[in-house]
């Protein structure tokens, strides 16, 4: 019998609920529905789910206050799925270790892209399992060598500088994730750098000017406007 | 009892602002204040040269009263200009100068006159204020309640298509065919992602806040915003092509990215429902002097003459007037557009290719100091 990933879905909103569930049901995985906070937690930590989707708008407490509890203890992947729709709500959680999140109102196929990048990202522990096979990230036509420190495009090396190559390379780690601005900045410059994005902007339109084919219809890497970047997934 | 219980709160809750409305203090106000009086002791001194008598200065200090009591807000500045006149008339201007004597004839007069006029004048000012403040609110109102008015009917269309749809589907679902159930819920489905859209503009009007130009604005990538709406449209309209053009050189433009790709895809989508024949879609951003052109083309049936020049305010218009074959139109979204990039301090227009289809065009300033 093949084992089925369980999924905890955390939403108040019966309706959306049901449909997450059916969503998830019908592709293979194994649900159980939580309508509000204290519940959440109980079965988090008494039915052991592989993933959690959580609603930050909860009747008894903040989504983002059990997203920070949980993270005190375990990796546990989450994607938060709100109705905010500042980005700032969306930055926060991503900060506060959300693997992922959805935006009401979303489609199934959005959904179940992100719950599947999710759950592979933690079984793998470091990132992209293939990267840690094979030193090597493909999407497309798109190569990352992670040995050689290189990109290929359709064979070609692209030469990119070092600051270009481990954005491309943080990215394909993470590959299917959002990354945030600050999380970027953060990992290639040091914790100093201070939140200035424009050089990654910078950094970005050279990069995509290199890789892609039109800078302006990314195919590799895409923007979440106002969040950050996602490198586009294989296979 | 209960009316009197509300009025006493409301007293209670508005004294400390009406204290600071009646005599409220700024920096510019005392400056207009110090350049009247100044003027008028100038004045003073030089009609002296020519009227030694000195009669005149009572006169020129009321018309400076007056005149600082219109020029300022609320009643402080007034009083004080029509004390500091008295003392300064008496001291200055009046026999014996440099000296003060209040027992001048007709001097209480004087004192009386400078005061009325500035008490009077500071009623009068502030109450014209109060006014337009009033007026502007209720204009405001008007525009919230056409907006409620507008969107409620918008809404309730679609509504009652989805509702329809899933009834009949529960109550029939053994007498209807394959095709047939899935043509309804397809027509759901179009109605609901209609109705998703009405939501994202309400949200941006939210976003933009009640005052105008209260938007944060941040140096973004004309390409990547451009890049995201044109993703966002292919997944929703995988039929229709889309070309995307960009410049160069990177352009980085202040804006706030959520609202200007809301621009964007509004334009999009009506470029498709509203172009009825559009097969491709054109957008494109350039460097264009202080500012960035963004431009949405389509090759679809263009904009019937007539609607061009009430295009951008249709939706406040359309609640008298039935609209045009009983259409939704694409009132509040191009309201909404129009709003948007006017808070950016920029400039929006439509026309009509001459080879066809219809084209949006709008301009962001590239500096940030613009406001609108």
């Amino acid at each position: 019998m093949k084992i089925r990933e369980k999924i905890l879905v955390v939403e108040d909103e019966k309706s959306i609920a049901h449909f997450i569930a059916s969503v998830l049901n019908t592709n293979g995985y194994e649900t159980m529905q939580a309508p509000n906070g204290s519940q959440a937690q109980s079965m988090i930590s008494s039915w052991c789910p592989d993933l959690v989707i959580l609603d930050l708008g909860l009747p008894d407490m903040d989504g983002l206050d059990i997203l920070r509890a949980l993270r005190t203890w375990s990796s546990l992947p989450v994607v938060v799925v709100s109705a905010r729709t500042h980005e700032h709500d969306k930055v926060d959680a991503l900060d506060l270790g959300a693997d992922d999140y959805l935006t009401k109102p979303f489609g199934t196929d959005e959904l179940l892209a992100r719950v599947r990048t999710a759950i592979r990202h933690t079984r793998t522990s470091s990132g992209n399992g293939e990267i840690a096979r094979t030193g090597i990230y493909t999407v497309d036509d798109l190569v990352i060598d992670y040995n050689k420190h290189q990109v290929l495009v359709r064979g070609e090396n692209v030469h990119l500088t070092l600051s270009e190559f481990r954005i491309v390379a943080l990215l394909g780690k993470y590959a299917g994730k959002v990354l945030t601005y600050d999380f970027l900045i953060r990992e290639l410059w040091g914790p100093r750098a201070g939140n200035d994005n424009q050089i990654l902007r910078v950094n970005m339109a050279n990069i995509r000017r290199k890789i892609e084919e039109n800078p302006a219809e990314p195919h590799y890497i895409f923007t979440e406007v106002g969040v950050g970047y996602r490198m586009a997934e294989g296979e | 009892m209960k009316v009197f219980l509300d009025k006493d709160v409301e007293d209670l809750l508005t004294k400390p602002s009406r204290f600071s409305r009646i005599f409220p203090f700024s920096i510019q106000d005392l400056l207009v204040t110090a350049c009247t009086l100044f003027c008028a002791v100038e004045l003073c001194i030089l009609l002296r040269i020519v009227d030694p008598s000195g009669e005149f200065a009572s006169l020129i200090f009321v018309l400076a009263v007056f005149l600082i009591s219109r020029l300022t807000h609320g009643y402080l500045f007034g009083l004080i200009a029509s004390v500091v006149s008295v003392v300064g008339v008496n001291y200055i201007f009046t026999y014996p100068y440099l000296a003060l004597n209040f027992s001048i004839a007709g001097y209480p007069l004087t004192f009386l006159t400078m005061l009325v006029v500035s008490i009077i004048t500071c009623t009068m000012t502030t109450q014209i204020k109060e006014q337009e403040h009033l007026k502007t609110e209720n204009e405001k109102e008007k525009t919230r309640a056409n907006l409620l008015r507008s969107v409620s009917h918008d809404i309730r269309t679609p509504l009652t298509s989805i509702v329809g749809v899933t009834s009949t589907l529960l109550e029939n679902a053994d007498k209807l065919g394959q095709s047939e159930k899935r043509q309804l819920l397809e027509d759901a489905r179009d109605e609901a992602q209609w109705l998703i859209r009405v939501v994202e503009n309400l949200l941006s009007i939210t976003r933009m806040g009640n005052e105008q130009a209260e938007i944060e604005k941040k140096p973004e990538a004309a390409e990547e915003v451009l890049g995201e709406a044109a993703r966002k449209f292919r997944k929703r309209f995988p039929a229709i092509s889309i070309a995307v053009q960009a410049p160069d050189n990177l352009l980085m433009v202040p804006m706030d990215a959520i609202l200007i790709e809301q621009v964007i895809s509004n334009l999009l989508e009506n470029a498709v429902i509203h172009g009825e024949t559009t097969t491709q879609v054109r957008l494109s951003v350039q460097h264009d002097g202080k500012n960035a052109r963004f431009c949405v083309a389509d090759d679809g049936r263009g904009i019937p003459e007539k609607d061009l020049p009430t295009l951008f305010n249709g939706m406040l218009k359309r609640s008298d007037t039935e609209s045009i074959d009983g259409k939704r139109n694409m009132g509040l979204g191009l309201t909404v557009c129009k709003a948007i990039v006017h808070a950016h301090g920029g400039t929006m227009e439509a026309r009509n290719c001459p080879e066809g289809g219809a084209e949006f065009t709008f301009k962001l300033p590239l500096s940030v100091e613009a406001k609108a």
